[in-house]
Formats: C-alpha cells, structure tokens, sequence
C-alpha cells in the first residue's frame, strides 16, 4: 500500500518533468521563489498556461505555495526530485554494471583482433 | 576516466528512457560484440560468467534469447524480436519484459568519434506505467545481484593472481 503510493506518487512526478516548460519552471524556482506574473516574463506564456503548468507541479508535489496571500509565490519542493534520482540511480547502476563488464570484453576483442593482424575498422 | 565514461540515464519523455556510454573501442567492434552470440555470451552477465543460452537471428524479425548462469530464480532472461539492423550504425529490437507484457522498442545508436564509441540507448515503453514499471524492476533485479558482484569480486581476484 505505502509502497503503491510511494510509485503513484513517482509517477506523478516523472510526468510532471516530462514537459521542457515545467522543468524550465522548477530551474526558475531553484534560484528563488517567484509569483505567477514573475513565472510569466521569462516564458512568454499566458497566466492561465503557467497556472496549468503549476497545477500539474503541485499535484506532483514539485512545488509548493509560499505564505505570502497576496502574492502567492511558488516554492520549489525538492524532496520528490531526490526520489527520482534514487530510481533513476539504481537504473544506472543496473547497466553501469554491465558496461564495465562491455569494457573488459572489448579490450580483448581488440587484443585478438591486433593478435590476428586485421585491420581494426 | 571511470567518470566521463560512466553512463548516463535521462527520462526525455513520459514514455522513455534514455541511457549513453562511451566505449574505448571503434563501432564496428563495438557492434559485434551487441550482436554477434559468441561475443555477447561473453559480457552480458555482470558478473562475466558466460551465458547458458545466447541465441541471437541477426536479421529483421529474428529473435534473440540471452540467459545467465545461476540458480533458477537468479536466472533473468533477456528475449525478443530485431526489427531493424544497420551495421555498425544502428538497432532496434522490441522486448515484452516490462510486467505487463506490453511490448517496448529498444533503439541502439553507435557513433564513432576518434576511435571511440558512444552509445545511446533508447528505450521506448507504450505508456508511462510500463515506464516506471521497467525501472522499478531493474532496482529490484539490481538488488537481488548481491551475488553476483561476489562473483565479480572473486574473478577480479583470480584475475591478480
């Protein structure tokens, strides 16, 4: 159960950084809180776009809002980002491991091919 | 050295995962060893034990069946289909591993700069579900290969000797 959460709650995250303009958001965010107008400038997008593009950040927990009523800024929550990149490192780890393994066979590949006199292309 | 090599995995879509490498070894090498039985039965397990099955119909719709030594269990079966095949440069194969059994494409692109290799490895899932589901089940395969790096371990140290 708290693990099925745990991975709807990675998945909501994963989709939320699938789109170029929210991570282009969060990379906003990580310099500095800012409110919906200042989100606006460096994008070129409309309020009501950027409100959607929050909607689906804070749905996936990514962001969070500040508590400043007035102006509302956003802040970025970065405790969901780590648990990404956990994943995302295991899965490296995964292949890394078989590489390194590519790596060692591919020297002797090129030790018998030299041994063998052909040419190596 | 190690660093710069090491691989690298982004998720550029819901969809997909996206792994690179470079390797100290031209293409066509590099492609043999991807695609030719005798070679890949040398270094898909991480441990270096030779595979007990590497079955590999290099041609498109031909079907590929590597399995590692170990005990049943331990066992992890990689199958399926090539699709599309374009020595040194280029292949696309399609798996059904993902717990669904929903079909996935795998796109390998090797590039040569200076006698080296980069690869890049496309994996495309059929929805974010499978996505995350396929890298859920590597952490998991990741962990139960304690074993595994034993194993590696005690080669390394026959290998010094």
């Amino acid at each position: 159960m708290a693990i099925n959460k745990q991975v709807e709650a990675l998945s909501r995250a994963f989709a939320a950084l699938a789109d170029p303009t929210r991570r282009a958001i969060l990379a906003r965010l990580a310099s500095g809180d800012a409110d919906v107008s200042e989100l606006m400038k460096p994008f070129a997008l409309s309020q009501p776009t950027i409100s959607k593009h929050l909607k689906v950040l804070e749905r996936a927990g990514l962001v969070a809002r500040g508590r400043d009523a007035q102006r509302r800024p956003r802040t970025l929550v970065a405790a969901p980002l780590k648990s990404i990149d956990d994943w995302l490192e295991s899965y490296r780890r995964f292949w890394e491991r078989k590489f390194a393994s590519l790596d060692h066979y591919l020297k002797d590949m090129q030790k018998q091919e030299k041994s063998r006199g052909r040419p190596r292309r | 050295m190690e660093n710069t090599r090491s691989a690298k995995v982004t998720t550029p879509s819901e969809r997909e995962i996206v792994i690179t490498r470079a390797f100290d070894a031209p293409r066509t090498v590099v492609f043999d060893a991807w695609t030719k039985a005798e070679h890949v039965a040398q270094w898909w397990d991480p441990g270096r034990a030779p595979l007990a099955v590497c079955e590999i119909d290099l041609r498109p719709n031909g079907a590929f069946r590597f399995v590692n030594r170990g005990p049943e269990g331990m066992r992890h079966p990689f199958t399926g289909v090539y699709r599309e095949i374009l020595a040194p440069a280029r292949l696309v194969f399609t798996t059904r591993i993902s717990p669904s059994g929903a079909e996935s494409v795998g796109t390998l692109v090797f590039s040569e700069h200076g006698g080296r290799t980069t690869l890049t490895m496309t994996i495309a899932c059929q929805s974010m579900a499978d996505r995350d589901a396929l890298l859920k089940m590597r952490i998991d395969v990741g962990t139960s290969r304690t074993l595994d790096n034993l194993d590696e371990y005690l080669g390394h140290q026959e290998r010094q000797r």
